[in-house]
């Protein structure tokens, strides 16, 4: 199978440079593969996230996904990349002053889909999350999970080629996080989505099979 | 009421900046005609012993504009009252040649010195009168009046563009958050900014309109009730339909970069 995302010699750092947090990194993810990236507070997980998505600029190395190379890519590149990615984050990043049913379509408004078609997905999708019927409500009228079941609702919506969650369940009791690892795991085996989850630790039910990478003394390792 | 509030913050700046603006559009337009009353009046003195052509005394200084010749005759009749005609003749023939010499735009005392002597390097010319004194006094208080209002709309500007700027802090934190996010899902500029575009720019178009209106009523309706001179002899400098037009640029123009601005520094950093 052909390689999602590559990475080979990456260092990735902040401070202009000087502090490093991770060190000559190499390693290959292929399409349809569900990703666990764990490893203690600050070992650098997020920034290895971050840097997927095209929000830090890698120091030194390759970083590689979906062709296009994170180290010298231009600004217009990376805001097509970004168009192919679904991301859910562990503070959700909903648009407070949207309703939820705007909120999970914003990834079809910014390619540019019809009304028409943004109400359909919309309604399809809060369905999938089952949240049908808050899909006039507004983010902050919701509890946690519903508001990180919108969030993943949104980074399904364009059928992205890869989806990238920085602790997509961090913040949410057991109910809401089975809902979530079970729409992730929907998402990777019936659209063969390439899922990357950076996350404290494995849930303990999981049904796929999975690759673990573990970031440790500034190394990304892969366990097997 | 949030809306309004929020509408309003931005647009009562944006319409001092205008009605400043404007007041210098409206001032100029009447400092003009006020300077073309003062220029047109003034005209110095000068006494060469040769008749001279205006071309010759253009050559001393580019400000000279007309040369009117007095008529010696007249001059003659006046001082020699009384006189035979053979002295009077001969008091003609004595007298040099008097001019009264226009210039192109109302001059400081400075610049009248600099044409004085100009002219008086020419051996032809025997006397030069700038009437200095009469014409400095009128410059002086014209000169201050033009200078304390461009101070004052200058003020007026500067706390205006000072408040534009509190309510483009406010704007980035108010929009901050959703262009972040829509900036990490690939949205380009244009969509992100889309609705503070759409904001700015109905902001500009009321606060020109409200404006205009300002001076629509200053113009046709107080200006010819007021009783002052002024304002009925110029009420067509009070305002002209090409301000609107000025001011919509004027106001576009702050709109755009105002909000340009926010959109640029609310960017997620690529660190």
């Amino acid at each position: 199978m052909s390689n999602v995302i590559s990475a080979k010699n990456l260092t990735l750092a902040y401070d202009s440079g000087r502090k490093e947090i991770i060190q000559n990194a190499s390693f290959d993810i292929r399409k349809g593969d569900f990703v666990f990236i764990t490893g203690p507070s600050g070992s650098g997980k997020s920034t290895l996230l971050k840097a997927l998505y095209g929000q830090l600029k890698p120091k030194s190395g390759n970083l590689v996904i979906g062709g296009v190379d994170l180290a010298h890519v231009k600004p217009r590149k990376l805001q097509e990349l970004r168009t192919h990615l679904g991301i859910i984050f562990q503070d959700y990043k909903l648009i407070n002053e949207w309703t939820v049913a705007k909120n999970v379509v914003l990834p079809l408004m910014i390619a540019g889909y019809s009304m028409d078609v943004q109400q359909t997905q919309a309604h399809r999708l809060l369905k999938h999350v089952k949240l049908a019927e808050h899909a006039d409500k507004y983010p902050l009228e919701l509890s946690g999970g519903e508001q990180q079941r919108v969030g993943v609702a949104r980074a399904l919506s364009k059928n992205p080629v890869v989806i990238l969650a920085d602790e997509p369940t961090g913040n949410l009791d057991d109910y809401s996080s089975n809902v979530i690892w079970d729409l992730m795991e929907n998402a990777c085996q019936q659209l063969e989505t390439t899922v990357l989850v950076v996350t404290h630790k494995i849930p303990t039910i999981f049904s796929l099979p999975y690759r673990h990478f573990i970031i440790e003394s500034k190394g990304v390792y892969e366990v097997h | 009421m949030k809306f309004i509030k929020n509408h309003l913050m931005f647009m009562l700046p944006l319409m001092a900046i205008l009605l400043g603006i404007e007041f210098y559009l409206v001032f100029d337009r009447m400092t003009d005609s006020y300077e073309k009353g003062l220029k047109e009046g003034y005209t110095m003195l000068v006494v060469t012993k040769k008749p001279v052509t205006l071309t010759r005394l253009k050559k001393h200084n580019r400000h000279i504009a007309s040369a009117e010749t007095i008529k010696r005759e007249h001059i003659v009749s006046e001082v020699a009252k009384g006189v035979s005609k053979e002295s009077k003749k001969e008091i003609l023939a004595a007298l040099p040649y008097f001019y009264n010499v226009g210039l192109d735009s109302y001059l400081g005392t400075r610049e009248l010195e600099k044409i004085k002597s100009d002219l008086e390097k020419d051996l032809n010319i025997k006397r030069v009168e700038t009437f200095g004194s009469s014409y400095n006094s009128a410059y002086r208080l014209f000169s201050f009046i033009k200078f304390l209002l461009k101070v004052f709309i200058g003020f007026m500007g500067i706390v205006s563009l000072l408040l534009v700027i509190k309510q483009m802090e406010i704007w980035k934190y108010a929009h901050k958050e959703r262009m972040q996010v829509m900036e990490i899902f690939g949205a380009p500029l244009m969509l992100r900014s889309g609705v503070l575009f759409r904001i700015a720019i109905v902001d500009a178009f009321i606060a020109t309109l409200l404006t205009s209106g300002v001076f629509f009523y200053v113009k046709y309706i107080w200006a010819p009730q007021s009783g002052i001179d002024l304002m009925v002899q110029k009420q067509e400098a009070l305002f002209k339909t090409t301000d609107m037009a000025i001011l919509l640029g004027a106001a576009l123009i702050l709109v755009i970069v105002a909000v340009y601005t926010v959109v640029v520094s609310s960017k997620g950093v690529r660190e």
